[in-house]
């Protein structure tokens, strides 16, 4: 179902819930209008269910591209195929404030919340909301703990936290209300690099806990 | 060279990032791109060559080399104490000051220094992102470079009376409806369509909350699974009260979007002060492609009438003037 979202932009709907086949199917139509590099198109960006594809009306009107798209609905396309990109995690400490009140509010230890925070593999649905943010999928619903009532002005870059059944990592440092249950060392997001995120939408996240900051402290 | 030593909501832009949001980078950029390309215009630059956004204006400005430049607001503006005009090209000298009053309409100005203001780019962009620490809101005693310029007048200087964007304080806003229609009652999208919506003190660059009638969702709810937030998405979020998403929005978000603004009065939005008030019109896709070519066509003419390709004539009919671009043939 295409729709129009204003006059220079329209998605594509592929589904009406959070499910990794229409996710899949969701990034393989992405690439695969993107590979197509249809005049007029500016960006594509493939979110859960759906892909925004912005245009530039000037070069090409939406009944057009429209039409155009219609037809790689159509194909079966080719299936992404996601890396695995290890995280490592200074859990609680002064790295994660919030540790003790995730396990206190579900009747678990700390290690119980860090044992079950690293056992899955989580899928990278999208990236969104701010650079380099992963919507992350998997995680345990028995660590699940609502956000801060009143959320923190300043959460540091690679901050990871939970938010009701989410989880995630602040990729840059910015305001926020997630619980924060530790820290990454690695840079997971840099302006500078061809592709500026380590993780994709399609990729699988593994956090693994270490104690030990400075081994990854070098090689940014 | 230029010295910052009065400024409040004073910053770097362009025409933002393009091509990045799918890693979750806002396109940022100008506020007002209309006002902005037309004010890189009048000193020769491209249009999006990097030029100073400012807020409400009380600003002032020392210039430290001679540089020619254009003030793109609805504010007094003085060099030296001098009153000279805005929308028009100036030679600021070495040692001379700047100021600039708040805008009598509109809230966003735009200065513009031929060459552009030189600066670090990110994702193909100068424009100031605070959130990931992208530069930062200019202060007092901050310099900003200037690129190279030629110091040549442009070949014409002033922007026709006709072609200054004035904003009123009551706008109607051109929406296509959607995407998430289908998450607001026929009466939710009445509501919407036939009040008038104030714009909150809760308002920033990154979008303004609207006060008024309560938009009425349908049995779908006002969340959504999270989507991709296209520039001017109204979203309207449980409270029913609409939020419109401006230069600096993030990228995605999950609340149902009851429409989006056309591209064309984007800058209207902007421009409307806390207070102000905004009624929505909805038109088609198709009418809003069209009112943006117009648009577009028109800032094109005004380029080339500045660069001295195309000449404008006055036509007065009765008391309306009107203006007409003619090429010589």
């Amino acid at each position: 179902m295409i729709r129009a979202a204003g006059d220079s932009a329209l998605i594509i709907n592929l589904g009406n819930e959070i499910d990794e086949e229409i996710n899949k199917r969701v990034l393989s139509i992405a690439k695969r209008i993107e590979e197509e590099k249809i005049e007029g198109v500016r960006e594509v960006v493939p979110t859960y269910t759906s892909i925004c594809v912005y245009y530039d009306p000037l070069i090409i009107s939406y009944e057009k591209l429209k039409f155009l798209l219609k037809n790689y609905l159509r194909e079966k396309p080719k299936e992404i195929r996601g890396k695995i990109v290890e995280i490592p995690v200074i859990y609680g400490g002064k790295y994660g404030p919030d540790i003790e009140f995730v396990a206190n509010y579900n009747g678990l230890s700390v290690d119980d919340v860090i044992e079950i925070h690293t056992k899955p593999l989580y899928r990278v649905y999208m990236l969104g909301f701010l650079p380099g943010f992963a919507y992350l999928g998997g995680m345990d619903e028995r660590i699940a703990t609502p956000r801060l009532k009143t959320p923190r002005t300043r959460v540091l870059a690679g901050s990871v936290g939970i938010a009701g059944k989410q989880t995630g990592w602040y990729a840059i440092e910015s305001p926020g209300g997630w619980r924060i249950i530790g820290r990454t060392p690695i840079r997971t997001f840099n302006p500078n690099k061809k592709t500026p995120s380590i993780v994709l939408p399609g990729d699988y996240v593994k956090f693994k806990a270490i104690e030990d900051v400075k081994e990854y402290e070098e090689n940014d | 060279m230029i010295e910052i030593i009065e400024a409040a909501g004073l910053s770097i832009q362009d025409l933002g990032r393009e091509g990045y949001q799918k890693y979750g980078v806002p396109v940022g950029g100008v506020m007002d791109r209309y006002s902005a390309i037309i004010t890189n215009y009048l000193v020769g630059n491209d249009r999006n060559a990097p030029l100073l956004e400012f807020f409400m204006g009380e600003l002032k400005l020392k210039f430290l080399k001679d540089s020619i430049f254009a003030v793109g607001a609805n504010s007094e503006v003085r060099l030296n104490g001098e009153k000279i005009e805005a929308w028009k090209s100036h030679m600021g000298r070495e040692g001379d000051t700047l100021e600039i009053s708040m805008p009598k309409n509109g809230v966003y100005g735009y200065i513009s220094f031929q060459g552009g203001i030189k600066c670090k780019k990110i994702f193909g962009s100068c424009s100031t992102y605070p959130q990931a620490g992208w530069g930062r809101y200019l202060r007092g005693g901050d310099k900003v470079e200037i690129q190279y310029s030629s110091k040549k007048m442009p070949e014409r200087r002033e922007l026709p009376e006709e072609l200054i964007p004035k904003y009123e304080k009551e706008q109607i806003i051109r929406v296509i409806l959607g995407p998430q229609r289908e998450h607001f009652t026929e009466e939710g999208i009445r509501t919407f369509l036939s009040n008038k919506y104030i714009v909150t003190e809760e308002s920033n660059r990154m979008g303004y909350r609207l006060e008024g009638a309560k938009i009425e969702h349908s049995e779908k709810g006002a969340d959504i699974i999270s989507d991709a937030i296209p520039l001017g998405s109204i979203q309207v979020p449980e409270s029913g009260k609409p939020i419109i998403m401006l230069a600096d929005h993030q990228t995605t978000g999950g609340y149902a979007k009851i429409g989006v603004v056309i591209s064309a009065d984007i800058p209207k939005v902007a421009q409307t002060p806390i207070g102000g008030k905004l009624k929505f019109k909805e038109v088609s896709v198709e009418e809003a492609q069209r009112i943006w070519k117009r648009k577009w066509n028109t800032l094109q003419n005004i380029k080339r009438y500045l660069n001295g390709e195309i000449r404008a004539l006055r036509v007065k009919i009765n008391d309306e003037s009107l203006l007409a671009f003619v090429e010589e043939i």
